[in-house]
């Protein structure tokens, strides 16, 4: 098995990115690529759906940090969904959860921008 | 017929080439290392996190990404901790040379880089650098108490 896979769909306007596998520094350049290539798309909602995310460390976060500014200048955001408990403590560890909206599921995260997009 | 468990503490090293394709082996390496020791799942990642950010740190920055080197980790399991130490002869980090960021500056403040030092304090119980000038050997120390 490959240590990083990223399947994209999108609903709506927001941008779906369900990474699966881990995010280190070996596979960093690839989940940087994927999230650089929706912005230059004008894609700024980005949804990371995390259900199949296993491990995240410094480099993946960075990776998020480094894009986070651009997407809420554009009015956009990256929210989180499904984070498995491992992962949800590195984020919340770091304070990243006060950073970043962290939903439970799909579903939530989509239903807390639609009113946002509309307006 | 039953077997005899030495309580005596135990240790045993790998060496990997220092390549970040290798990284995925360590982490889980540790993981099951903890595990072995006692530790329950959620602190056994933690230390699996820690050991990925020590060993990125020796390939990255020690060795500057060059991957032809040598990254050895030497696992010690004793009464009381898990130990994990990462030895290499790259450039050297000493623990005065340490900064840590602050999380709530770095919430006001984003940027990429700068996390991974903060990672290894936050879930392991000790982080100790030495730097062995006379050998040029360096070694990274990560402790996780078994309390």
């Amino acid at each position: 098995m490959a240590d990083l896979s990223i399947a994209m769909r999108q609903a709506g306007d927001v941008a779906i990115l369900l990474p699966a596998g881990f995010i280190n520094a070996h596979t960093v350049r690839e989940f940087e690529a994927a999230l650089e290539g929706l912005v230059r798309d004008g894609q700024y909602t980005i949804l990371l759906n995390c259900r199949d995310l296993h491990y995240i460390s410094s480099a993946g976060l960075g990776a998020i940090m480094g894009l986070i500014e651009t997407v809420r200048d554009h009015q956009g955001d990256i929210l989180l969904s499904d984070l498995q408990p491992n992962v949800f403590t590195i984020f919340d560890t770091l304070g990243f959860t006060q950073l970043y909206r962290v939903f439970g599921d799909e579903d939530q995260a989509l239903a807390a921008v639609a009113p946002e997009r509309k307006g | 017929m039953s077997v005899a468990v030495s309580m005596e503490p135990a240790e045993f090293r790998l060496v990997i080439p220092s390549q970040t394709r290798y990284l995925n082996l360590v982490t889980g390496l540790a993981k099951r290392a903890s595990l072995v020791a006692g530790l329950d799942d959620a602190t056994s990642a933690k230390v699996s996190i820690a050991v990925d950010e020590a060993v990125t740190n020796v390939i990255l920055h020690a060795y500057h990404g060059e991957g032809e080197h040598s990254v050895e980790l030497e696992l010690r399991f004793t009464e009381e901790a898990l130990e994990i130490h990462i030895l290499h002869s790259g450039q050297g980090l000493r623990g005065d040379q340490i900064v840590l960021p602050d999380p709530k500056e770095y919430i006001k403040h984003p940027r990429k880089g700068g996390l991974g030092l903060l990672l290894m304090s936050r879930f392991m119980d000790e982080v100790r650098f030495k730097a062995d000038e006379a050998s040029g050997r360096n070694e990274c120390c990560l402790i996780k108490k078994l309390d």
